[in-house]
């Protein structure tokens, strides 16, 4: 086992510590820690199991097995990307409405004092 | 079933208007002895300098929202009011001076007629004094095309906010309306839903004071952003 396999798998540790302390403070909703749970077991069973890659690349006939490895990154990557402009659009939607809604009824507090000191 | 009794909203959405608002409201308070129940309701879409303070020296509803959401959002926000305490006609009316009081009138006679659902201000259904920069210009009539084709319907002025709807279509707004560049895409989604839309002669100002919304740079993204909603809406 060479040391980058080491090194990444040292990396992917801190990763998953500091997902957890995120979910621990609240800060990470559970469901999204699930995903990067997911995530950090999975880089971290890859970073010590080279094989297990190079097996992988063979059977999809990609003669360099890193390369493998990116792609798989990256299309996780655009699939993360793409649901959290989803989820984006979702909360902008609400923001709007709230305000609005926040909005009105100020308007209509501010009305009622008014009424109230005359 | 619309006359001059009938509950009449006007919304001004209003963003950094402090030079012109107190100007059209006294212009549009002036309509008050026209219309028994005529209310004015300025939306300050999240102000930097004292439009807010200004429209409230006025008898007129302030709503102040949080921060910017834009022009589409503040509109729609009229809307909302609108429909909350049960208004039956709602005029959009700009802050900025472009709009004429004296066309309002105008404006309001099809719905009393009962010959429009929603009606349009156009600076085009005839000739007018207007004189508004060419790449304006080129716009609308890029609009007109697209919607020409996409809906069959002439919309001769279809970036003009100057609208004036009745109770069915403030209840259809207050539960969608576009963020921004509101105004081309809602002709056709109420065209889609059978709504009958007229337009009218009005005349347009250039703006009295204060920025537009829209600068040259804003304008690319403003065409692509409006043709890919109405070609959406018209998938639907």
């Amino acid at each position: 086992m060479s040391s980058i396999n080491w090194l990444s798998f040292a990396v992917v540790v801190l990763f998953l510590c500091a997902v957890l302390e995120f979910a621990r403070r609240g800060i990470l909703e559970i469901k999204y820690t699930i995903l990067w749970l997911i995530t950090c077991v999975v880089m971290m069973v890859l970073s010590l199991q080279t094989t297990w890659i190079e097996w992988l690349s063979n059977i999809t006939g990609v003669h360099y097995a890193p390369s493998l490895l990116f792609l798989v990154a990256f299309l996780f990557s655009l699939v993360l990307i793409f649901d959290l402009t989803r989820r984006i659009s979702n909360i902008n939607h609400k923001v709007v409405s709230l305000s609005q809604e926040h909005a009105i009824l100020l308007e209509k507090v501010e009305k009622l004092t008014k009424e109230e000191g005359n | 079933m619309y006359n001059r009794e009938s509950k009449i909203l006007i919304i001004v959405p209003s963003y950094n208007e402090s030079m012109n608002i107190e100007q059209t409201l006294t212009h549009l308070s002036q309509l008050k002895t026209h219309f028994a129940n005529l209310q004015i309701c300025v939306i300050n879409d999240g102000s930097h300098d004292d439009t807010s303070q200004k429209a409230k020296t006025f008898d007129v509803v302030v709503i102040d929202l949080p921060f910017n959401l834009g022009i589409g959002s503040a509109v729609q926000t009229g809307y909302k009011y609108a429909f909350k305490n049960e208004y039956d006609i709602a005029i959009q009316f700009d802050a900025d001076g472009q709009h004429n009081v004296e066309d309002l009138i105008d404006l309001l006679t099809p719905i009393f007629e009962d010959e429009a659902d929603m009606v349009v201000g156009s600076r085009f259904v005839e000739k007018t004094d207007y004189k508004g920069a060419i790449t304006r210009r080129i716009g609308i009539f890029y609009f007109y095309f697209l919607l020409k084709v996409l809906t069959g319907k002439r919309f001769t002025d279809p970036t003009s906010g100057y609208r004036a709807k009745t109770k069915p279509v403030i209840k259809e707004f207050a539960e969608n309306y576009p963020k921004d560049y509101p105004e081309p895409e809602v002709l056709v989604s109420l065209t889609n839903k059978k709504y009958r839309i007229k337009e009218i002669k009005v005349n347009m100002k250039d703006r009295q004071g204060g920025k537009s919304s829209i600068n040259l740079v804003k304008s690319v993204y403003y065409m692509g952003k409006v043709s890919l909603s109405i070609i959406m809406q018209k998938l639907k």
